[in-house]
């Protein structure tokens, strides 16, 4: 037994009594959040072990197979910077596709994160514990995923990198702050922080676990770095706590602006289909709409192919589930009311638009998104479907396919049939956004094998503090 | 302190001996150079130094004169000149020919070397304006296909003197064999190289010319010889026309002189509620022609139709107006005619009077093009000062089919011995018969611009200049003679104008030819001296691009040949013609193939199909799905001559069974850009036959292609975007065209006021008939990139004017076409301006939506964001493969840009920026209207474009803004404020037609 799981002991101990048995005062009738009835030792045990053990070969197959997507992404970014744009199948009238989809789509990936990160412990939801870690290491990769596009969309980037931040020059030339795209670069570079910050404030007691987990003296020695001096102390604890609830109150309004300032790409400008006042709430619900998904699929694959079925129970998954409906109903009432305001509106420009969305030549892509966000999802009106892995498993795939078609829908045809119909065109992808973009999903998915590999997947500590029992009771002294 | 104080006479001196001296040594000493420093130095001999190096130079050139002719070279400027200031463009006069139409031009020239061609504003034809394919004939100037070709001789260097001296052997040769020589050259109006021609048969019998032009339209020709002895075509002036009838002739579009009938035509398109009056446009046609699309009134016939129609229309013309101009055979042979659109027309035209007139296609039959005279006749509206002025006849526009029948004749009987193209180019435009005559000539010479297809069967190839590098002189159908002077000198060291090259040849065969004249610039000049007897007034005839006093031929009266008249009136029409027809016609952008390898031309859209690099089969929707073939579906057009593959087309207004092909596409030879672009559709013609309408069998071959147009979306979508009403609505009605002008007054915050100068434009659709001169005029001036047919696939094409054409039904179902000029609108309340993130564009002070390249990062985001679509991206370096000379044609005011941003129109800042220090050292503090013109308002033939300050209450553009009646702003409701206002279309309907 370790230093940390004496002082986690310590910590349960003093907070309440020393029974691993449920309690009367709670618990019995909610179902359990961890199985088994595990020590706090066993926990350790189970869940330390994980970066300790040696890769076998599935994970080297799985993990080869994601990072050639990744070099081959990165191979196509670095063809398209020295090329040009043009390599990608973007022209006049469409002048975002792929690229600005795959930024919406990711940035939206990563609110599931924040949410669960920041909303879910102000509002003390303890089920989040065992899965917050993996969701904000998903949102930084997401988030990683994301920024990529933003700067290899520009048509100079070697530029682009530094003139989109307001810095004093000798050109004496600012940035335009009315421009959206500077509000983005505001947003997301604030959100990429602080769920970096939040991400890895969360990691240090557990960091600290692995310090003196480890066998290795060179892991020994880098987990000792990053787990800053932590000694697991009563004071430690306490710092620990107020940072990590202020981090939180930092992260909730982000996960309101980001991706508010996102819809702001498309709703301050004046193109018919972009130009909606619904975008901001519309855009986050689908961002935790498709987050959750993501979540879903991760941890799914998590739970079997590294045993964490005792952490991740069939509760937590059923919870999500119920956002997944709740955000899937909402963006369902969202394209409805596009739809209506259309026509309510009696502006030509914008229901041609839409009558376009749902007939015209981007009609597969628009009821793609249907399918997938609108419909499928109201199978969760059942329990038995809520519980079901494959049934889950298969939705979380289909979610995160709609919610991408959806970003695709918005940005090209709205862009490809405007206002005046001699500029109008078609556009599809070529081999190199393609690429690029399963380029992402290699990245992100190989960033989240080797985060599995280095550094605990549930948060020990918090975990700790769900088992029954762990919490204060009113009777106790204080 | 006063100098005196140190002027004292106080004496210093440094040795003793100094101090000894006498004051007069003392002087000699001080002085740096001897006393005698600049007396030449004594030597044994009485010749000094400086007198035996001047004889010495001296006798060397004599020396070198005695071996070779005087050089006459233009020398670029290769060190400051005085007059000359770098970055102050210079301004020349020259003339283009595009074949037999003259046609005046003003050629800028930075440093040495020409940027722009424009019409010259004295020349009475071109009176300013021009066309896309003269703006467009620049590149070819600086083509490296063309400038870095070297001549194939028989040993020896590859000199012009070495070239002279082989192709004068090898005819010199072939007449000591008894053989004779055939010299192929293209129509011209040049009446020196007439008078050349002439001179050099003259004296050398065994030599002759044949005319061979690529394409051949005699009808008119015919006609007018055998009515009224004229042989050659009528120029008409629209301008003096109210009705105007266009059987099946394309004078706006594939016509020689289409800049002169546009610019007539439309001084009568722009009516005002006051003084609401337009001429009528009557188009009777089976393809859909740019005539056709401006026409008022278009009736689609079958080509079989047309004599029958025209036929028609001359009986109840002279049912009103009687037929003693014509006689009476004429009106009996008319007679019986009937058609059901003949008595709308004839009832036009009457009331018209000798106002209206009727113009047949000259690729028509001579009865048709005789009736159509007939018809002018009955009207009065042919003879001096009239619509159709008898003097006003195209040069050279005789009948050239006879000559090249003949010509097929000598090669059969092997009697040529040598053939030369001079710029005629047969193995592409030459049908199989004249292919294999033609390899049976013993010695086959080329002098081309381009290394042709025809060189490729050629043993000795001569590079020749273009026409900005020699000298020439042409005649305009009106009389006007202006000289062709070259601006540049030859790009290619290897080459020789073609006229030039003939004096040397024929100097080698007959000395006693061109004595006087030792190259083609000294022939014109000593014809011209009777006219321009000293410097000063050949100067100035320079300086005009007219010479004034030339002897304009003096016409007779008009006199009819009734007779004549009634003969082919009455002539049996030509057998119906099968079910499917081939209609072939000049290409608007790329003509007959000469200029195939002009990148500006071939990216340049057609401007009825918007179709880019190449040509298709156009075909009605019915014909098309009767052969079940869709757009891009290629088919096998065959003819007895030849077939082609071409892709489809499905074009409205065409008439069912017609397939339209344009020419000049096909070229297998003679450049890298025009290979593998579109069929040769001369395929399908025997040489010598007549452009029009041909019988074509069509097959499917299964083949798909796509086809690179810059517009794939025709219909207006019923949206709110133009204005096209008829002349009656728009006399009757007060409000239609005011209620969409929206206020000002919608924001919360106060507007920003230009207190300086206010830039806006107004475009008349009503006026504009979509030539597309102003897309080309842009491309020059503003270094726009052409792209490559994959690239227009792709939809990246860089035009910063794209004329949006829009099709409409009429009540009767009836195609109407409408041409809208779209480029940047300059909004005020842009909103490209507040998206982009670096602010990389942003508003002057002056109005303009300005472009900062540098700034810019290319996030497209502004593209996105411009309703109007105007903005172009750099998606690829398209400048990468630019060879010099190429790079030499850009405007060096205009920056050149990368890949990775954005440009757009800039209302040609960089002549603004001009006009203002023009002003500016004229000690003005604003410009005066009109002294800034854009690139596109200076081509314009229709005068629709109008530029200039709108804070200036007097000028054009304030004017036409705020009191034009029919004005409106496109996409007004989105509160974006363009400061570009557009004049709606009105169509001159006749009444219950």
């Amino acid at each position: 037994m370790n230093v940390n799981d004496t002082m986690n002991e310590t910590k349960s101990s003093v907070n309440g009594t020393n029974s691993l048995m449920p309690s009367a005062h709670e618990e019995v009738f909610r179902e359990q959040l961890i199985l088994g009835n595990p020590t706090l030792h066993e926990i350790t045990e189970k869940i330390a072990s994980i970066p300790t053990l040696t890769p076998n070969l599935k994970f080297l197959v799985t993990l080869f197979v994601f990072a050639s997507m990744a070099l081959w992404g990165l191979f196509c970014m670095g063809y398209t910077i020295a090329t040009g744009i043009g390599v990608w199948g973007l022209n006049n009238p469409v002048g975002w596709g792929w690229d600005i989809t795959n930024f919406v789509f990711w940035i939206g990936i990563g609110h599931a994160g924040t949410l669960i990160s920041a909303i879910l412990f102000l509002f003390r939801q303890k089920w989040r514990t065992a899965i917050n870690r993996s969701a904000e290491a998903m949102t930084l990769f997401a988030v990683l995923c994301a920024l990529i596009f933003p700067l290899l969309h520009t048509g100079r980037p070697w530029l682009a990198f530094y003139w989109l931040t307001p810095y004093p020059n000798q050109m004496q030339m600012w940035v335009n702050f009315r421009s959206p795209l500077v509000w983005d670069v505001f947003a997301v570079s604030t959100y990429g922080t602080v769920s970096l910050l939040f991400w890895y404030i969360g990691l240090v007691p557990d960091l600290a676990t692995m310090r003196n987990y480890v066998k290795s003296k060179f892991a020994s020695k880098i987990y000792t770095a990053f787990s800053l001096g932590w000694t697991g102390s009563v004071r430690h604890w306490h710092t620990y706590e107020v940072a990590y609830m202020i981090l939180a109150g930092i992260s909730t309004p982000l996960v309101l602006s980001v991706h508010t300032v996102v819809s702001m790409d498309f709703a301050t400008s004046v193109l018919p289909g972009w130009h909606t006042t619904i975008f901001p709430p519309y855009f986050v619900a689908g961002a935790i709409f498709s987050g959750f998904a993501m979540v879903m699929t991760l941890l799914v694959i998590a739970r079997e192919v590294v045993d964490l079925k005792s952490f991740i129970t069939l509760k937590h998954l059923d919870n999500m589930n119920k956002i997944i409906l709740a955000t899937g109903m909402m963006v369902g009432y969202a394209y409805a009311m596009e739809f209506f305001m259309a026509w309510y509106s009696g502006n030509p420009y914008e229901s041609s638009v839409f009558i376009n969305r749902a007939t015209g030549d981007y009609a597969w892509a628009y009821w793609t998104m249907v399918s997938c966000n609108v419909i499928s999802p109201q199978i969760y009106w059942f329990k038995k479907m809520r519980r079901s892995i494959p049934v889950m498993f298969v939705m979380s795939i289909f979610v995160n396919i709609g919610m991408w078609f959806e970003r695709f829908t918005i940005i090209s045809t709205s862009l490809h049939h405007d206002y005046l119909p001699a500029s109008w065109g078609y556009y599809s992808p070529t081999w190199v956004e393609i690429s690029i973009f399963t380029g992402t999903i290699g990245i992100f998915f190989t960033l989240f094998l080797i985060f599995a590999k280095f550094v605990p997947m549930i948060a020990i500590a918090e975990i700790k503090s769900v088992l029954p029992g762990s919490q204060p009771k009113h009777h106790d002294n204080h | 302190m006063s100098n005196s104080t140190f002027s004292s006479k106080k004496r210093f001196w440094k040795t003793s001996e100094e101090f000894l001296l006498s004051p007069n040594e003392l002087q000699n000493e001080q002085q740096e150079f001897s006393a005698d420093y600049d007396k030449p130095p004594v030597f044994e001999s009485a010749v000094s130094r400086r007198t035996f190096m001047a004889l010495l130079s001296a006798t060397m050139a004599v020396g070198a004169a005695a071996c070779r002719r005087p050089d006459h070279k233009l020398v670029p400027t290769v060190k400051a000149v005085e007059y000359r200031t770098p970055g102050i463009p210079n301004y020349y006069t020259t003339v283009y020919q595009n074949r037999n139409a003259a046609f005046g031009l003003l050629v800028k020239t930075v440093e040495g070397r020409p940027i722009k061609l424009d019409g010259n504003d004295r020349h009475p034809i071109s009176m300013g304006v021009s066309s896309s394919r003269i703006q467009a004939t620049l590149l070819s100037l600086y083509d490296p296909d063309r400038v870095l070709r070297r001549p194939r001789l028989h040993g020896g260097d590859s000199s012009v003197t070495n070239g002279i001296i082989t192709i004068s052997d090898a005819i010199k040769s072939a007449i000591a064999d008894g053989k004779t020589v055939r010299i192929l050259i293209d129509e011209h109006c040049s009446p020196s190289y007439t008078a050349l021609i002439n001179e050099i048969e003259l004296k050398i019998p065994s030599l002759k010319f044949v005319t061979v032009p690529a394409t051949i339209s005699d009808g008119t020709a015919s006609a007018n010889n055998s009515i009224l002895g004229i042989d050659s075509e009528i120029v008409p002036d629209l301008s003096k026309a109210d009705v105007i009838v266009s059987v099946d002739a394309d004078l706006l579009g594939t016509d020689k002189n289409s800049v002169y009938h546009i610019r007539n035509f439309s001084a009568k398109r722009k009516p005002t509620k006051k003084n609401p009056v337009m001429n009528m446009l009557f188009t009777v046609e089976a393809m859909m022609s740019l005539t056709g699309a401006n026409s008022d009134h278009r009736i689609i016939v079958q080509p079989s139709e047309y004599e029958q129609i025209l036929s028609a229309i001359l009986k109840e013309v002279i049912a009103s107006k009687g037929s003693s101009s014509v006689g009476a055979n004429v009106a009996s042979a008319v007679s019986s005619a009937t058609h059901p659109s003949a008595s709308k027309i004839a009832e036009m035209l009457t009331k018209a009077g000798d106002k209206g007139i009727v113009v047949a296609g000259a690729h028509l039959s001579t009865k048709a093009n005789a009736i159509a005279l007939c018809i002018n006749l009955v009207l009065g509206s042919v003879g001096t000062g009239k619509v159709l002025d008898i003097a006003h006849t195209l040069p050279n526009s005789n009948r050239k089919t006879p000559a090249i029948e003949n010509l097929r004749s000598e090669l059969k009987s092997k009697s040529v011995g040598v053939l030369i193209f001079a710029d005629t180019n047969t193995e592409y435009f030459g049908d199989r018969d004249m292919k294999s005559l033609v390899s049976g000539v013993p010695k086959r010479i080329s002098l081309s611009q381009y290394e042709d297809e025809t060189c490729s069967i050629c043993s000795v190839i001569m590079p020749t200049t273009h026409f900005l590098e020699s000298w020439g002189d042409a005649v305009g159908f009106e009389g006007t003679y202006s000289i062709q002077q070259p601006i540049i000198a030859p790009l290619n060291e290897s080459s020789i104008s073609i006229q030039d090259a003939l004096i040397q040849i024929s100097k080698a065969l007959n000395p006693e030819l061109f004595t006087t004249a030792a190259t083609y610039f000294d022939y014109i000049r000593t014809r011209l001296q009777s006219i321009l007897p000293n410097q000063k007034e050949w100067d100035n005839s320079l300086q005009d691009g007219i010479v004034k006093n030339a002897s304009i031929p003096q016409v007779g009266s008009l006199n009819v040949n009734q007779a004549g008249a009634a003969e082919l009136v009455s002539k049996a029409s030509k057998a119906t013609m099968s079910k499917t027809i081939g209609h072939i016609a000049l290409s608007l952008t790329v003509n007959n193939g000469d200029l195939a390898n002009n990148g500006w031309l071939q990216e340049l859209p057609d401007p009825i199909t918007k179709v880019t690099w190449g040509n298709i089969a156009a075909v009605s929707a019915k014909t098309a799905g009767e052969w079940g073939v869709k757009q891009g579906d290629v088919i096998r057009i065959s003819t007895n001559n030849g077939s082609i593959e071409v892709p489809t087309f499905i074009q409205d207004g065409m008439a069912d069974g017609v397939v339209s092909i344009t020419t000049g596409y096909g070229r297998t030879q003679g450049g890298t850009i025009l290979k593998n672009v579109g069929a040769n559709v001369y395929k399908l013609l025997g040489l010598g036959e007549s452009l029009g309408y041909i019988e074509i069998t069509v097959e499917k071959t299964g083949k798909h292609e796509i086809i690179a147009t810059t517009q794939g979306h025709n219909s207006i979508e019923g949206r709110d975007i133009v204005r096209d009403v008829t002349l009656a609505e728009f006399v009757s009605d007060n409000h239609e065209h005011e209620h969409h002008l929206i206020s000002n007054d919608l924001s919360i915050v106060d507007d920003y006021t230009y207190k300086g100068h206010r830039w806006g434009m107004t475009i008349d659709m009503s006026a504009c008939v979509g030539c597309s001169a102003c897309t080309t005029a842009c491309q020059v001036e503003n270094n726009i990139p052409s792209v490559g047919k994959q690239e227009v696939i792709n939809g990246r094409e860089m035009h910063w004017i794209r004329l949006d054409r829009y099709y409409s039904k009429d009540d009767k179902g009836n195609v109407e076409t409408l041409f809208q000029p779209m480029l940047c609108q300059h909004c005020e309340n842009a909103p490209c301006e507040n998206v982009c993130p670096v602010a990389a564009t942003t508003h002057s002070p002056e109005g303009l939506n300005e472009m900062t390249y540098n700034r810019c990062v290319g996030t497209r985001y502004c593209l996105n964001n411009c309703p109007y679509k105007v903005r172009r991206f750099n998606f690829l370096n398209w400048h990468k493969n630019d060879k010099t000379p190429l790079d030499l044609v850009f405007n060096p005011d205009v920056t050149v840009r990368m890949r990775g941003i954005m440009e757009k129109c800039t209302f040609c800042v960089q002549r603004i920026n001009e006009g203002k220090f023009h002003a500016k050292d004229h000690g003005r503090a604003r410009v005066l209207d009109g002294e800034i013109i854009t690139a596109c308002q200076q081509a314009c033939p229709a005068g629709a474009i109008i530029f200039g300050d709108m804070n200036d209450k007097t000028s054009k553009v304030y004017l036409s803004k705020n009191t034009e009646d029919r004005k409106f702003r496109v996409l007004e409701e989105l509160n974006v404020r363009p400061s570009i206002t557009y004049h709606g279309k009105v169509r001159n309907k006749a009444e219950k037609a």
